[in-house]
């Protein structure tokens, strides 16, 4: 099981513990880093990271520890986590900017690149070439803004279609759904006994994993985009309303868990399959360990994975970004980013996936045949990455999915058509881009 | 005597409804947090001897180093301001009640006003403060942070009590010459330990479940119980079992000071301060 | 006010220690949140946007209370917790008054009873929402095996999923979660209540419900109006329930104003727009306060105990 609790937040010797309390204290006098020298010539890093389960650097998540330490003697850091629950990141780190204290040097981001974009140092010179010839070029583009790469994602996490296989055996089906009239039909079918066809966490309407961007998969499939060259929403169109339809079709015809309007994490959602009680979700890669776990799952070995069925146009996903970013203020880039690099080797990467469940970036490790023996998902999620997905972040994006998630739950739910959502949607997302571009 | 047995049999039963619907939702938390996640999303829940562990517990205590040092902290930081909010508090409490010091009703309601922003949007420009004053990621820090939203309820639940106190005992005491001072200290204090404890009790257990001040205000050193509770909730799994076995353990400390305090609580709630 | 006629030194005196007593308590309070309520209230009037060194803020007037007002998110929210503020402090205060009647009646006096109540307010927030989310939730969900179970309703109701019942099912859980707090205040009032004036009362042959008319709620009017100013403000504030439960979801059907500031402060990143959601948060419950305070205020002006603002 995941032990990972036992790293958290702890520091990593007896020096950085001395320095991290006179580090908080120069801070909090100065206002901004105050290095402490001659305690050691080491240098300091301190980096946010997500506590395990969700995705974290070896020493907060157990893995790759040996390697870990091996790279801090050999490079002299004393490195610093302050690993908090995932909910908390983003409020953690608003905080800070807010306020105008420099406290990381490295931070995890997930979809928030754009938003929090001028707080982040250009990463471009600092990756090197090979690195950057073994990533997929599409991971780049919610990592970046401006033309600049901001980040480096390190681990594919990308929507697939998960699906109880027993379930599917007994109504005689035998493929996954391939495209939409599959999908829809199979979940029709497969809403018997008390189970539902479908399960998704619809009800939190903003960010990754919220409604709006489980829509913008389907408006991918469709063949639409969220904006224009002119950087304006072109989404009230026919793929945008093509997308909506189908997820009120499901959930009207009773093929939905309506459970799934409430459900505001990915893990309400989670546990309704892997209990037995639906058949088919969307969901992210590292979903394969708990559905295989004993302890949490009734559908042991019978969880079987694909490619999202092809909407009229083809099959397409979201990204979910789990990315290190360097922050401006860092006195050492140099060394964040060879940090990071480290987080990157093909070594680390492997274990990443063997240990944690979260599977590697690169694309050599992706390929590796042990990665791919122990990973049968592997193959399908570097297969969904061979085709478009787009999370259209922009610095805004947290106040688009609001308004566009919200019009969503209201089709959802039948308080008003899908063209009304749309149209109304589409209004207010104009008005939030135009408040951005001036 | 038939309608004494029928009002006894109407407050039996209205003890057995209180009782039920306070420990119902407290029942089931301990049931989660001894059945495996498995058992809990089965329909209905499956309570078969098999899905019982205590597997959770285990998790939750091999990785005593977060709910540790978070007791330790949540200890000290809860006690330090319990005993500086009832200082304080009652002080206050006591002029603002009875010493008449002008526009005592409206410094009273700004006490009070104080409670009213909502603490998430202030919290930015409090970090800023707190930074400045060296006390992010300190002990020192959560205490001072905890006090501005207990001292206003302590001052309000105390100056309640303290205006009930007969008038007449004041004046004997400073028939006796006894200065204001001396007069709250020697005469008034004595008297009202039982509101001072009820004051505490809401002052403990305010601050040992504060949450939202706790994310912003702790890096590293000083994380309290409610965070290291939190981080049993991730992005894309709770650990459900393990978080409602952390909740028992760290209400446990809470609990236990309920029941050795119990006579001292009875005494404080069921006595009160001045009978007539 | 009333004025004492005691002589002029002694009240002099009386005046100076009150004022040394109650300076600590201010100086604490001021030294935390009177710079960050400065800065909330100002910001209201600016536009900020994050930058790098903190925030970068322009003069914008009143323009962010005009947003407010023409603002369907905000008045949304007015109405949900408005509702959720009444609902609360009626149902907490008739069901803590209910309790704190039997826990003072000599059957419900045990010290057993006095544990059990304190239990639901020593569980940390966190946990406590996560436990409802699971007792609630529409498919594994404890409560509708129960409610199935016992066939009050043929299928699951999607208790937090239909906009009509989220709002309702969270103020249940709050209202669970603040009884015990509001039963105690309650019941440390009732024992103040001198008992020669319930036997006074029974020598003129008042019948029960005629003593708890003229003598309890008179006896409790002080404690009761703690209890329903500070939980209009605790209602007010309810922020964890609504961040694990509903993320103010489905369709903003459980958006409160406490919650819409987090989310234009911390969401759209917009403080200054936040700060004016968080000043007419301020503004509303400082009149609500105030009129609750004048409003339990005794009609006549008489006795000492009549200084309530």
């Amino acid at each position: 099981m995941h032990r990972a609790r036992t790293m958290l937040s702890v520091p990593t010797n007896r020096r950085s513990i001395l320095k991290g309390a006179a580090g908080a204290a120069g801070l909090a006098a100065l206002g901004r880093r105050a290095p402490v020298r001659g305690v050691s010539a080491a240098t300091g890093l301190s980096v946010l990271s997500p506590l395990a389960p969700d995705p974290a650097p070896p020493g907060v998540a157990e893995f790759a520890i040996p390697e870990f330490d091996a790279w801090k003697a050999a490079n002299d850091v004393d490195v610093t986590y302050e690993a908090v629950a995932w909910p908390q990141l983003h409020d953690k780190m608003a905080t800070n900017f807010a306020s105008g204290t420099h406290v990381h040097d490295i931070m995890y981001n997930c979809g928030w690149v754009p938003e929090f974009a001028q707080f982040l140092t250009p990463m471009d010179a600092y990756l090197p070439a090979d690195l950057v010839a073994d990533l997929p070029p599409s991971s780049f583009s919610t990592v970046g803004w401006d033309g600049k790469k901001l980040g480096v994602v390190f681990s594919l996490s990308l929507l697939t279609l998960f699906y109880n296989t027993e379930h599917l055996e007994l109504a005689g089906l035998k493929e996954p759904p391939k495209t939409w009239d599959e999908l829809k039909g199979y979940a029709k079918e497969l809403t018997r006994d008390g189970r539902s066809g479908w399960v998704l966490n619809y009800g939190a309407p903003e960010g990754i994993g919220g409604v709006a961007s489980y829509w913008m998969t389907f408006l991918q499939q469709a063949g639409g985009t969220m904006y224009g060259a002119d950087g304006m929403p072109v989404f009230n169109d026919a793929p945008g309303i093509d997308a909506l339809s189908l997820m009120v079709e499901m959930m009207t015809n009773g093929s939905t868990d309506p459970g799934s309007l409430s459900y505001v994490g990915i893990n309400d959602a989670t546990n309704v399959l892997t209990a037995g009680n639906a058949s088919m979700m969307m969901n992210w890669p590292f979903m394969w360990k708990p559905a295989n776990d004993p302890e949490s799952s009734q559908i042991v070995g019978k969880l079987g994975s694909a490619i999202l069925p092809a909407g009229p146009v083809t099959s397409a996903s979201i990204d979910g970004t789990d990315a290190w970013t360097i922050a401006a203020t860092s006195a050492a880039p140099e060394k964040a980013a060879e940090l990071i690099g480290f987080y990157l080797s093909p070594e680390v990467q492997k274990k990443q996936w063997l240990d944690t469940g979260w599977l590697p970036i690169r694309l050599s490790v992706l390929e590796d045949a042990e990665v791919q023996a122990a990973a049968p998902n592997a193959a399908v999620v570097l297969e969904q990455a061979k085709l478009p997905y787009d999370s259209f972040v922009t610095p805004d994006y947290n106040e688009v999915t609001q308004a566009l998630g919200t019009e969503i739950q209201k089709a959802l739910g039948g308080a008003k058509t899908p063209e009304e959502a749309l149209k109304d949607a589409s209004d207010q997302v104009t008005e939030i881009v135009k408040k951005r571009l001036g | 005597m038939n309608r004494g047995r029928l009002g006894r049999v109407g407050v039996g039963a209205g003890l057995a409804a209180f009782v039920l619907w306070t420990l119902l939702p407290i029942l089931w938390l301990v049931i989660s947090s001894l059945l495996r996640t498995k058992a809990l999303t089965s329909r209905p829940p499956d309570l078969s001897a098999a899905s019982w562990t205590l597997g959770n517990y285990r998790e939750v205590l091999a990785s005593g180093q977060a709910l540790g040092p978070a007791l330790l902290t949540s200890a000290i930081v809860s006690l330090g301001t319990t005993l500086i909010a009832l200082a304080l508090g009652s002080a206050a409490g006591y002029a603002l009640a009875r010493l008449s010091i002008p526009g005592g009703d409206r410094i009273a309601l700004l006490v009070l006003a104080t409670q009213m922003f909502p603490g998430i949007v202030i919290v930015i420009p409090l970090f800023i403060v707190m930074s400045r004053l060296g006390l992010i990621d300190t002990r020192a820090g959560l205490i001072v942070v905890y006090l501005s939203f207990v001292l206003p309820v302590v001052i309000w639940i105390l100056k309640g009590f303290f205006e009930a106190i007969p008038p007449e005992l004041e004046k004997a005491a400073a028939v006796d010459g006894a200065s204001a001072w001396n007069t709250f200290r020697l005469v008034v204090l004595p008297i009202s330990w039982p509101p001072l404890f009820a004051a505490g009790v809401f002052a403990f257990i305010e601050a040992w479940n504060e949450f939202l001040f706790a994310v912003v205000l702790t890096r590293l050193h000083t994380k309290t119980v409610p965070i290291a509770i939190s981080e049993f909730a991730g992005q894309y799994q709770t650990k459900i079992g393990e978080m409602m076995a952390a909740a028992v353990l760290a209400s446990l400390p809470v609990v236990a000071l309920a029941i050795i305090f119990r006579k001292a609580i009875l005494r404080g709630f069921a006595e009160g301060a001045v009978k007539g | 006010m009333s004025s004492p006629a005691e002589t002029g030194d002694w009240e002099r005196g009386r005046r100076r220690t009150g004022l040394l007593l109650v300076l600590p308590a201010l100086a604490v309070l001021a030294a935390v949140v009177l710079y960050p309520i400065a800065r909330t209230l100002l910001l209201s009037f600016q536009r900020a946007k994050l930058a790098p060194g903190g925030l970068q803020t322009e003069f914008a007037g009143l323009a962010q209370y005009r947003q407010m007002a023409g603002d369907e998110a905000f008045w949304l929210a007015v109405r949900h917790s408005a509702f959720f503020t009444i609902g609360e402090v009626l149902l907490v205060v008739v069901i803590s008054l209910g309790a704190a009647l039997l826990l003072h009646h000599p059957m419900g006096r045990s010290p057993v009873f006095r544990v059990i109540l304190l239990i639901p307010w020593a569980i940390a927030p966190v946990a406590n929402a996560i436990l409802w989310k699971w007792i609630y939730n529409a498919n594994y969900g404890v409560l509708n095996a129960v409610v199935t179970g016992l066939g009050l309703s043929e299928r699951p109701v999607n208790w937090l999923g239909d906009p009509s019942l989220a709002l309702r099912m969270l103020l249940l859980a709050d209202v669970w979660k603040s009884v015990p707090f509001i039963t105690l205040l309650l019941l440390a009032g009732l024992q103040n209540i001198p008992s020669y004036l319930y036997r006074a009362a029974t020598v003129d042959g008042a019948g029960a419900w005629n003593r708890f008319r003229f003598v309890t709620l008179p006896g409790l009017r002080a404690p009761l109006m703690l209890a329903v100013v500070l939980q209009t403000i605790w209602s007010f504030k309810v922020f964890d329930l609504i961040f694990v439960l509903t993320k103010a979801g489905p369709a903003d059907a459980t958006l409160l104003l406490n919650f819409l500031a987090y989310r234009v402060s911390f969401n759209f990143l917009d403080f200054g727009y936040g700060a004016a959601i968080a000043n007419a948060i301020f503004l509303i419950m400082l009149v609500l306060a105030i009129l609750i305070v004048r409003g339990f205020a005794p009609r006549r002006s008489a006795g000492a105990q009549g200084k309530l603002a």
